[in-house]
């Protein structure tokens, strides 16, 4: 044997024993760095990189609104979670599996003390998806559509689940000090999230007993109109996380003492989180719905007005932007018109329920809803110029003539590829045919004589065009017009079938 | 000497067996030998003293520390290196990951200072180039080294070693013997086991243990001097030998109590061991 190195006081002196507390926290920072090159926690974290681009670079996604880009931080984090349950629970049972419990009770850290820090080293991972969080949140949160508000306390939920699954996988060790009980533990907790069988889904009730609650509201809500309690939520998780880490500690009186704190916190965040939706929020969200106008700041705008509920005024310049290329192809009076652009919502039946707003009886309102970006843009295009056209909204739901081929041309004649946006705002995204025409409100129709017509008017030089639309405008825009007649003034010739008011 | 280490009436049952029967003892600094037949309770007595199991009744101190108190057993526990029998192994740690580990739970917390102390014990046991290698990949020699590593890091002043020198080649025994007889310079260490060869060789004192009580404390000398007299040469077995083996001559060594005129032999510690386990053991014969 090599001659040893005799520096052994100095050595001693140097490698001195510290407090239990600092041996935990070092034990806690090995484990940690040996979960973070293990190879289910190496899969999950590429899985959840991979996952954040995806989600990150959607092209349609330009207009985030934060109170709903928090909560989509949530999902990802979950297969992080499930690596954490199955990898800390593994780092629990190594000591027994490999027969080294005999040597290490001996030592100086006690069995409780490695479980905390076995529960402490799924903290640098949990911090690591707090990274991922808040770069996806500040992502979004710096496009230049960017409005809203995120809450911390959402942002949480997504490091949060990776502790509290971590924590399970260290208490589940300790209850079922077996191999098999975490990866068939993995295995039902994995069927649950990606087979949504989840059994809990609402906005309200046992849905909050869930980790990850991603109510996913159809359109985007006035973050005061949410009504999600996440922040009691948060602090059930925190509670849920800690009282697992100190059921699988020791059993001394003071644990005792901190398990039934920790009980009491997440018992109080259970409950809370499980309530309805506030009164208060409920009334607001009524106020909303049914009278927006009191609830909402408007600006005036070129000649029109836009009224839109407080966190969504940025917004107003996207919609002048179309309300000013849809004018500018109209003739006659409609070129000037004053429109009131209003910002409208169903929300008295909850986030994740679809309810369609009804048309507008206003002459010149037009119906702009919270979403905006992708397909948001030529629906509300469309409806711009059906007003336009027709008068209001609830006429132009009801325009089955050749009006609908002066709409449909305003509506997609200004923007840059108005042929992909006429795909985009039909909902079989067909170019032929007859379709439905979406907008904020009740949808149009087009005939496949219209959408030939509107075809052929868009293949064409947009002046060759706006010169014709402009001069018979009076005609274009009466009720009585046809879509061959239309066709006609505009100088199209193709056989167009009877409308369908002749029909 | 200073007694580092002194029991009375320890007393340990395992249903009906009585592994440990009121035993007494009083170690200092240096290396003592246990020896003893299997079952003879080596192993109970060193978890007894390693605070793995705690004894029904008697009691003990390491270092001036009782362990009958959650201090004492904890301060005990801070100065103990416990090298168990069979020790097991993380097979994906290296031998650095696995000492430090070790070095942690005996809660070594400065990382530089606990790195160099890793690096100090893994060169002691000769284990240098092997250190970044993980623990599968070695023979069973260099693993029982790691295991000793794992035992002398944080430089504990109570050493417990059980069986260490099972299954090593004469080379490597001889390497372990070399750390051992280092290590008892300035330590206690309490070292059990089969070969009376390590006691003759490392231990200032030796422990005889059969059917759970210690049957001789004393030096190796005064074991082996317990055989003066009483071993002699024969051609055949001896009837009146407690044991008696051939030898390679041809000729046997008895070892009892000799008939007039016999051919007396130099005792070794040997003899004086298996006179000691009179009553123990079974007619030794070969």
């Amino acid at each position: 044997m090599t001659a040893p190195v005799r520096e052994k006081e100095a050595q001693a002196a140097l490698a001195a024993p510290g407090t239990p507390r600092a041996a935990v926290l070092a034990l806690a920072l090995f484990e940690a760095r040996r979960l973070l090159r293990r190879l289910p926690v190496l899969l999950a974290l590429v899985g959840y990189t991979t996952w954040l681009v995806w989600h990150n670079v959607q092209p349609w996604d330009e207009f985030p609104v934060l109170q709903d880009a928090d909560r989509a931080t949530q999902g990802g984090p979950l297969f992080v979670a499930l690596a954490a349950l199955l990898c800390a629970n593994q780092a629990v049972l190594r000591s027994r599996r490999r027969d080294t419990e005999r040597h290490f009770e001996v030592l100086a850290l006690s069995r409780g003390q490695r479980t905390a820090a076995h529960a402490l080293s799924v903290v640098p991972l949990a911090l690591l998806v707090a990274v991922g969080v808040v770069a996806q949140f500040t992502w979004e949160a710096v496009k230049p559509g960017a409005i809203g508000h995120g809450s911390p306390a959402e942002l949480l939920v997504g490091p949060l689940t990776v502790l509290l699954f971590g924590a399970l996988g260290v208490l589940l060790a300790r209850l079922v000090p077996s191999a098999v009980a975490a990866p068939l533990l993995v295995v039902v907790f994995f069927l649950m999230f990606v087979g949504a069988a989840f059994p809990f889904a609402g906005e309200t009730g046992t849905a909050w007993l869930a980790p990850v609650v991603g109510t996913a509201s159809k359109y985007p809500f006035p973050s005061g109109l949410l009504g999600r309690p996440a922040a009691w939520h948060a602090l059930y998780l925190a509670g849920l996380a800690l009282t697992a880490v100190l059921l699988s500690g020791s059993r001394g009186r003071r644990v005792q003492a901190a398990v039934a704190a920790a009980l009491a916190v997440t018992v109080l965040g259970g409950a809370a989180q499980t309530r309805d939706v506030p009164e208060a929020t409920a009334a607001a969200r009524q106020r909303a719905s049914l009278t927006p106008e009191k609830e909402q700041t408007c600006l005036r705008r070129g000649t029109s007005e836009y009224c839109a509920f407080p966190e969504w005024a940025p917004r107003t310049a996207d919609w002048e932007r179309v309300v000013r290329g849809v004018q500018s192809l109209a003739g006659g009076p409609a070129q000037g018109q004053r429109l009131l652009v209003r910002q409208r919502l169903e929300a008295r039946y909850g986030l994740d329920v679809d309810s369609a707003l009804p048309p507008a009886t206003t002459p010149g309102q037009v119906t702009v809803g919270t979403a905006w970006g992708g397909n948001r843009v030529p629906e509300f295009s469309t409806a711009v110029a059906a007003v336009l056209v027709a008068g209001d909204e609830k006429a132009a739901a009801g325009v089955c003539d050749g009006r609908m081929v002066t709409v449909m041309w305003l509506s997609l004649a200004w923007q840059d590829d108005p042929e992909a946006q006429l795909r985009h705002v039909r909902l079989d995204d067909s170019l032929s045919g007859e379709a439905i025409v979406l907008s904020p409100t009740d949808p149009l129709t087009m005939t496949a004589g219209q959408t030939e017509v509107v075809r052929a008017l868009l293949e064409r030089p947009l002046p060759s065009v706006v010169g014709r639309v402009k001069a018979h405008w009076a005609e274009l825009t009466s009720p009585k017009i046809t879509t061959a007649r239309a066709a006609e003034l505009l100088g199209v010739h193709a056989k167009v079938g009877p409308d369908r008011c002749e029909a | 000497m200073t007694t580092t280490v002194s029991a009375s009436g320890l007393t340990l049952r395992f249903g009906g067996t009585r592994a440990l029967d009121d035993v007494s003892l009083r170690l200092g600094r240096g290396v003592t030998g246990l020896l003893g037949p299997n079952g003879a309770g080596k192993t109970t007595l060193l978890r007894v003293l390693a605070t793995a199991v705690p004894a029904d009744r008697g009691a003990f101190t390491v270092l001036g520390h009782d362990p009958a108190t959650a201090r004492g057993r904890q301060e005990l526990r801070r100065n103990l290196g416990y090298l168990p029998q069979t020790p097991g192994f993380h097979p994906d740690f290296t031998p650095f990951e696995f000492v430090d580990y070790v070095a942690i739970l005996k809660e070594l917390t400065d990382r530089a200072a606990r790195h160099r102390e890793v690096r100090r014990v893994l060169a002691e046991t000769d284990l240098d180039d092997v250190r970044g290698r993980r623990i599968k990949k070695l023979s069973g020699g260099m693993r029982q080294r790691v295991a000793l590593a794992a035992a002398l890091v944080g430089d504990p002043g109570f050493l417990v070693l059980d069986e260490p020198t099972v299954g090593l080649d004469p080379e490597q025994r001889m390497r372990f013997r070399e750390v051992i007889a280092r290590a008892g310079e300035d330590r206690t260490v309490l070292l059990s086991t089969h070969q009376t060869e390590d006691v003759a060789m490392l231990c200032n004192r030796v422990l005889v243990m059969a059917g759970g009580r210690i049957r001789f404390a004393g030096t190796p000398a005064e074991l082996t001097a317990r055989a003066a007299g009483r071993v002699w040469s024969s051609s055949g077995r001896d009837p009146g030998a407690k044991a008696g083996w051939r030898t390679g001559t041809g000729a046997f060594r008895n070892v009892g109590d000799p008939p007039p005129g016999a051919d007396l032999l130099e005792p070794t510690l040997e003899d004086g061991y298996l006179l000691t386990l009179d009553g123990e053991l079974a007619e030794v014969t070969a």
